[in-house]
């Protein structure tokens, strides 16, 4: 217990606690905010989720790592939803740029980029 | 003697839990031709008591998965495809043919997921979480089994003692109450992919096929049906 204080602390102290996961990832609050918006969608959580993407982004390009997969796709896909539709094809570039392997899916979302509009 | 137990221990070891290596136990994951670049995550399919299980699950899926190598197509996003066909929980999901994920979302393969358990047991002194889990993991293109784990674990969550009795029943009622899941499911899908090869974005991608993991019947009993 003592020495997690420790670490705590002397963490906050040192670098303002950019933690870098196992795979050379900073995800930020990744799980707390997607959690919160699957268990009460809506306006407040789907704002801190978008704040926590865009937190990952600036944060990896600080720190000069990659972006995790599937971030610069999912904030696209929440500009998409609120009809910011040129910064969400940006969004999509990244992506594509550093995952090839996503292209058959963003252009997926592409072609439909009115998300739930038909209800 | 100490070789001679030594040699006690391997065999005892060897006897109760099944030793491979990475390599032997999933070959596909190092072959050329069947080793997936991309996942496509299927919601959690939850047989578990605990209503919010599915969301802790999905919610911590992708760090685990991504940080092995993968490319995880975003689960929030395709979950919404899901919703939007009528597609809610895993369970209708697993009847879609896995040729489709290739055609439509352009992925190699498809994580299906079961939680089996999430029973948290509150013991007085003492609280924790039994979680039962198998994840399979499925070729898009000819449906075959790239990787599976099973398992059952209890994740203690009543933190450390203050050395009164009264004060330590106090704190495990209240952290049983505020108790944050999200690192137990962490800690859960961690020791799952463990045992799971390294994918195209990990630097020790192909290097690891000589590691040995334990397995114990997992992979077995991850592929029985459900029931």
């Amino acid at each position: 217990m003592k020495i997690k204080v420790l670490a705590v602390i002397l963490c906050i102290g040192l670098v303002g606690c950019t933690t870098v996961s196992p795979g050379g990832y900073y995800w930020g609050k990744y799980s707390y905010t997607y959690h919160d918006l699957l268990k009460n969608p809506g306006e407040t959580t789907r704002a801190a989720h978008e704040a926590t993407l865009k937190d990952i982004i600036t944060k990896s390009k600080e720190k000069d790592l990659r972006t995790p997969p599937g971030i610069h796709a999912e904030l696209g896909n929440l500009l998409s939803d609120a009809d910011k539709n040129d910064e969400a094809v940006a969004q999509y570039q990244a992506e594509r740029d550093l995952y090839p392997e996503s292209a058959i899916f963003l252009q997926r979302l592409l072609v439909k980029p009115k998300t739930g509009a038909e209800e | 003697m100490k070789l001679i137990s030594t040699i006690a221990l391997v065999f005892l070891i060897s006897a109760c839990a099944e030793v491979e290596t990475k390599g032997q136990a999933f070959p596909k994951m190092y072959s050329e031709t069947d080793k997936p670049v991309s996942i496509v995550v299927v919601p959690a399919i939850n047989n578990s008591t605990a209503a919010d299980a599915a969301n802790l699950v999905n919610s911590t899926l992708t760090i685990p998965f991504a940080d092995n190598g993968y490319y995880v197509l975003p689960v929030s996003i395709v979950s919404d495809i899901f919703r939007r066909e009528g597609l809610i929980e895993g369970s209708q999901i697993t009847g879609i043919p896995l040729s489709m994920f290739k055609t439509s979302f352009g992925a190699d393969s498809v994580l299906y997921i079961t939680i089996n358990k999430w029973d948290t047991n509150y013991i007085v002194l003492a609280a924790n979480v039994t979680v039962g889990m198998s994840y399979v993991l499925r070729s898009t293109t000819d449906s075959a089994v790239l990787w599976s784990y099973d398992q059952e674990i209890v994740v203690d969550t009543s933190g450390d003692s203050t050395g009164f009795l009264l004060a330590d029943i106090i704190k495990t009622a209240v952290t049983t109450a505020m108790t944050d899941y999200i690192p137990i499911a962490r800690q859960v899908n961690a020791t799952a992919v463990a045992t799971m090869p390294y994918g195209k974005y990990h630097p020790l991608n192909n290097t690891d096929a000589g590691a040995k993991v334990v397995l114990k019947k997992s992979k077995e009993k991850a592929l029985a049906p459900a029931g």
